[in-house]
């Protein structure tokens, strides 16, 4: 079967910054994958280009063997790093947005995930605190049947707490046959539900390997190894 | 996927762009009654005083709803674009052109609906006053007569559809600015603007030529202008559209730089 996620030689600079050099990248169906890397290291890049969001300088990234497009948006729930809900919107009208334009959304699904965090749908966007609204877009992604979801940093701006509850959220609602793509640097809080970690430093791919057999061969946790690796 | 893309755009303008444009229709209701008093005839210096702050006040507001509503479509289409509700907007499966379709035509609806609302409003403050409609009536047939007999119905309808399709052209050259300004790695703002003042003034300067070229060929210039106003009109505004569609649409669709 293709794999989800193909790049070969993806490149992207920002004027004579390189932020990705040569990506050569696969990610198979069924994983749930953590992108780690320090800050600036070319992760959110990456991200933005498999969403379409950002042009390649050389290079291609193919999503189920397409490039990005009207295609790969159907395939893909994107998670960014910023808020992108219109403020001024309920949530039960951006429950009702992602319906309209997203065939696999299961408004169930998102309607039961707010009862239990008790978000109230008639609330408008821009009296939620930041947390709440990071939450209620996960809700949003997560409500989706994708084949890719491709989330990031979902847990940097919110408690603890709530990080628990991101995780068990994403790892209950995503399809067994789909890909979570997972970009953190907080690894200690994810690393147990990881399949596979991919690291990323000066745009490059530096290591692209099991959870388990980093365990097994380096014998310390992936966020112990991955503190040794990116030791500054 | 078109008529969900306009639906969303209208609900995210008309909670603040119809009350703004309702507010020439209450302000007009004022002019009108401020007019009718016919100051002249008016000893008590309060009401003349309240009379003029009326009609101040009525001219001001047009300018701040006509201004408002301009500012604000660029504002909405700059932050639903490229801004951070530009990341959902350029991840939903839609075609890049819906996406242009819809926002040029929901922002030119309301360019279109405001510039009416004005002109309704203009025609009834000159309605309040007596003897005015005929003296404007009269300005317009001696323009009509300069254009060689162009107050034909046909002439008509098509300054309507020269206006209408102006209108387009100038939002298209709005959202090509603001799609080229965000090609820019840093100051996208303020390279929108500089592509804006740019083509103005190439604009400008490509009209200049065109009539010193008119004037060069054709002594009688004035009545050419008035006859052929509409169609220069068409024909440059139906250039234009196509020309900032295809602006936009590219670099939407082939550089998008949303970082």
């Amino acid at each position: 079967m293709t794999p989800i996620v193909q790049c070969r030689g993806l490149t992207r600079t920002y004027g004579r910054k390189i932020a990705l050099n040569q990506i050569n990248l696969n990610l198979e169906r069924g994983r749930i994958i953590g992108l780690l890397g320090p800050n600036g290291s070319g992760k959110t890049t990456l991200i933005k280009i498999m969403n379409g969001l950002l042009v390649p300088t050389a290079g291609e990234v193919l999503i189920g063997g397409i490039s990005p497009g009207i295609e790969t948006k159907y395939k893909i729930s994107y998670l960014p790093e910023r808020t992108y809900l219109h403020p001024g919107m309920r949530v039960e009208e951006m429950v009702r947005y992602f319906q309209d334009f997203y065939p696999d959304f299961r408004m169930d699904r998102a309607y039961d995930m707010l009862a239990r965090l008790q978000i109230m749908p008639g609330e408008r966007l821009k009296n939620l605190s930041k947390g709440t609204k990071e939450k209620v877009q996960l809700i949003l992604v997560m409500s989706r049947d994708a084949d890719l979801y491709i989330l990031d940093e979902p847990i940097a701006g919110v408690d603890p707490a709530s990080r628990d509850f991101i995780l068990h959220t994403i790892v209950q609602n995503y399809r067994r046959n789909a890909t979570i793509l997972l970009s953190t640097h907080l690894i200690a809080d994810v690393e147990n539900i990881l399949d596979e970690v991919v690291f990323i430093r000066y745009g490059s791919i530096i290591l692209h390997a099991g959870t388990e057999q980093i365990r097994r061969n380096e014998g310390k946790s992936v966020d112990r190894f991955f503190r040794e690796v990116f030791a500054c | 996927m078109l008529g969900k893309l306009m639906k969303y755009e209208w609900q995210a303008t008309w909670k603040l762009l119809l009350p703004a444009n309702l507010l020439i229709v209450v302000m007009t209701f004022f002019g009108c009654m401020a007019v009718r008093l016919n100051l002249g005839d008016i000893d008590n210096d309060g009401i003349v005083f309240g009379a003029v702050m009326i009609l101040v006040t009525y001219v001001g507001s047009m300018f701040v709803v006509m201004i408002g509503t301009a500012i604000f479509l660029i504002y909405r289409f700059y932050t639903s674009t490229y801004g951070d509700q530009g990341y959902l907007l350029h991840t939903l499966p839609v075609d890049k052109h819906h996406i242009i379709i819809a926002k040029v035509l929901v922002s030119s609806g309301w360019v279109l609906f405001c510039s009416f609302l004005m002109y309704v409003s203009v025609v009834a403050i000159f309605m309040a006053e007596d003897g005015l409609i005929p003296e404007v009536i009269g300005s317009v047939g001696t323009v009509v007569e300069t254009a060689g007999g162009a107050g034909s119905f046909l002439t008509g309808v098509m300054s309507v559809l020269a206006f209408v399709v102006s209108i387009v052209a100038r939002v298209l050259k709005v959202t090509a600015c603001v799609s080229l300004g965000q090609l820019s790695p840093n100051h996208k703002l303020l390279m929108s603007f500089a592509y804006y003042f740019g083509i103005y003034f190439l604009q400008q300067t490509l009209g200049s030529f065109y009539y010193a070229f008119l004037g060069l060929i054709n002594r009688r210039l004035d009545q050419y202008y008035y006859g052929k106003t509409w169609e220069v009109t068409l024909i440059a505004s139906l250039l234009y559209t196509v020309v900032f569609y295809a602006v936009t649409w590219y670099t939407m669709d082939k550089r998008l730089n949303l970082d």
